[in-house]
């Protein structure tokens, strides 16, 4: 009898989270569908991104021309680190685009349809927008593995970290974002703590040494997206593997415990607003 | 049975305070100051099954906010409440599957897919399988009349389209309670009146029970048996529609058009209210002086055409708001 009532527990939960994942897909689907209402604007959204991106490229290319060694990194592994951190911001701003505009959503009290839905508030909120020039960020990451670093192993070690990068890229501005609960001017000190994140994973960590580098592995967790797991795409460490997944579930915990905790100080408006 | 219960209900907001001008901006730096405001204060009602009820109340008096409260939006900060048996701040997803919320001011439709998609999108978010959501965006698309712009984008509606939409994708899940916050504020009158038949109809036949806020009068004279008005985050009247009439009503209007301008004589009970020209709009409180006795005191030899009629029922309302407390 308790067998059978925990196999239907087992079932129910199984159900539950089938369900919340087809309206998560769903909302993704329908927000790129958006994005390509206007097919010229999409396309060349995608493609200016991965020219914009392709520029950094050549200015690293002269550099390494001039020095062999910058930080310790040679031209193969800052072109792993530009391509991890194209794709890890890519993959975060193509599921998730409305987290690092959180900040906007609870001050302006723009919570409530998510809040009167039978899901999950926070997976509602965090995939109900895009950004479709995030998917010229992915694809560039992946051109540039292929054209440098390309094995399978390489591969298979890139898309791993892009998820864990996009995760821990995701938590932090979640984190961020719900500071917004109880300070309405956490959003500034948020977003820029934010886009330092996504500033600083474009230079090699060697160049950093003392109180930054340790700023850049906790307080600003770039370290942890991109540097350690660049390391162990040329020297693979199970500890620190160990390490990285440890500080995102870690990082990912703490931010929505931060967001449901800062939920019930939500404060709703009356502002004329569409689902935009 | 008493489909939704509340006691004691408060909520309080801490609104920031600040001195006028660039000096004042600069003290709120350093010294912020906060005020608080008591939006709902000490409110309790209780709704019966099937029940249309009118919650209205001037802006701010704690509509929307009590609302948001029995939802699961906003927590309250004290009292409690119950919608269908379920505490909204504890068991918020398993409320979800059993109301319905239209916000007259906010969109819940993505405004670039078609009715139909978001049809499917909400069956979705409320677990209908794929053929029960065809069968019932059927029945509603029928019952609401949307079959000629099913599959055009929401975008390219007019609001009376859009509202339409809403109100479907609210319904889609077959709540037992539906909330409806100002569902016709923008619409021409004629949109107004099919909106309003609609949901008398949903009430009439699926036994919803409405909760409706809105400025509108019509939409309160023409749906709602009870009302509740709200000033200052506290009841001021929980009646019936009929017996807030009956009670209220005890002042005629009486437009009279004479032959010619004739000079009234002074009677207690009867103030006289316009005089253009033969044209007189007249007030008569029958508490004090009957019609037919207030006819009496009028030339009716001269008279060439007479109407009595109620004070409006906006008049009544806003003389219940502008108390302090009934």
């Amino acid at each position: 009898m308790i067998t059978k009532i925990n196999m239907s527990k087992r079932i129910n939960t199984i159900t539950t989270v089938k369900n919340q994942l087809q309206v998560c897909m769903l909302s993704v689907k329908y927000n790129i569908m958006r994005g390509m209402l206007n097919r010229v604007t999409f396309l060349t959204n995608i493609i200016f991104m991965m020219l914009n991106n392709a520029a950094f490229l050549i200015q690293w290319i002269i550099l390494f021309r001039l020095k062999e060694d910058i930080g310790g990194y040679t031209l193969r592994e800052v072109m792993l680190q530009w391509a991890l951190s194209a794709s890890s911001y890519g993959l975060a701003h193509l599921l998730f685009a409305r987290v690092f505009s959180l900040s906007e959503l609870i001050i302006n009290g723009k919570l409530d349809s998510y809040l009167v839905q039978p899901k999950n508030v926070l997976l509602g909120v965090m995939t109900s927008a895009t950004s479709t020039s995030s998917i010229g960020d992915l694809l560039y990451g992946l051109c540039i593995l292929c054209i440098f670093c390309f094995s399978f192993r390489n591969l298979l070690l890139f898309l791993l970290f892009t998820v864990t990068g996009a995760t821990i890229l995701t938590a932090y501005a979640l984190l961020m974002g719900s500071f917004s609960f109880w300070f309405v001017r956490a959003d500034m000190v948020g977003n820029n703590l934010v886009s330092s994140m996504v500033n600083f994973s474009t230079y090699p960590d060697g160049i950093f040494k003392g109180a930054v580098k340790f700023l850049l592995y906790l307080i600003i967790p770039t370290g942890m997206s991109i540097y350690l797991p660049v390391h162990l795409m040329v020297n693979f460490d199970v500890g620190q593997l160990f390490i990285v997944l440890g500080f995102m579930f870690l990082l990912l915990t703490a931010a929505i415990f931060t967001f449901y905790r800062g939920l019930r100080r939500y404060s709703s408006s009356n502002l004329m607003n569409a689902r935009t | 049975m008493n489909v939704i219960e509340a006691e004691h209900l408060s909520k309080t907001f801490r609104v920031k305070q600040k001195e006028k001008g660039m000096r004042g901006s600069l003290k709120a730096i350093f010294h912020p100051q906060t005020e608080e405001i008591n939006a709902v204060n000490n409110v309790s009602f209780s709704v019966q099954e099937g029940e249309m009820l009118a919650f209205i109340g001037p802006n701010g008096a704690g509509k929307s906010t009590t609302i948001k409260m029995l939802t699961g939006i906003l927590y309250p900060d004290g009292g409690k409440v119950e919608v269908l048996g379920i505490d909204p701040t504890k068991q918020r997803r398993a409320l979800s599957y059993q109301i319905g919320t239209v916000f007259g001011q906010k969109e819940q439709l993505w405004t670039h897919l078609t009715p139909y998609d978001n049809f499917r999108f909400f069956g979705a978010i409320y677990d209908i399988g794929a053929n029960e959501i065809e069968s019932r965006i059927g029945m509603l698309s029928d019952t609401f009349d949307l079959g000629s712009f099913l599959n055009t984008p929401v975008r390219n509606l007019s609001l009376g389209q859009r509202i339409r939409c809403e109100i479907v994708a609210s319904l889609i899940h077959r709540p037992k309670v539906l909330f409806l916050d100002e569902p016709t504020i923008g619409l021409d009158p004629v949109v107004k009146e099919n909106i309003r038949s609609l949901i008398k109809q949903m009430n009439r036949e699926l036994h919803t029970t409405i909760f409706l806020t809105s400025h509108d009068i019509g939409d309160i004279e023409k749906l709602c048996k009870r009302i509740i008005i709200v000033n200052s985050g506290q009841i001021v009247l929980d009646d019936s529609m009929e017996h807030l009439k009956y009670h209220y009503l005890n002042k005629k209007i009486l437009e009279v058009k004479l032959q010619e301008e004739t000079a009234l004589p002074q009677v207690n009970g009867i103030t006289l209210l316009k005089q253009k020209g033969s044209h007189i709009k007249l007030e008569v409180d029958t508490t004090v002086i009957k019609i037919n006795d207030a006819l009496h005191n009028i030339d009716t030899e001269h008279v060439e055409d007479i109407n009595i009629s109620n004070v409006p029922l906006e008049n009544i309302i806003m003389e219940i708001y502008s108390s302090e407390k009934v």
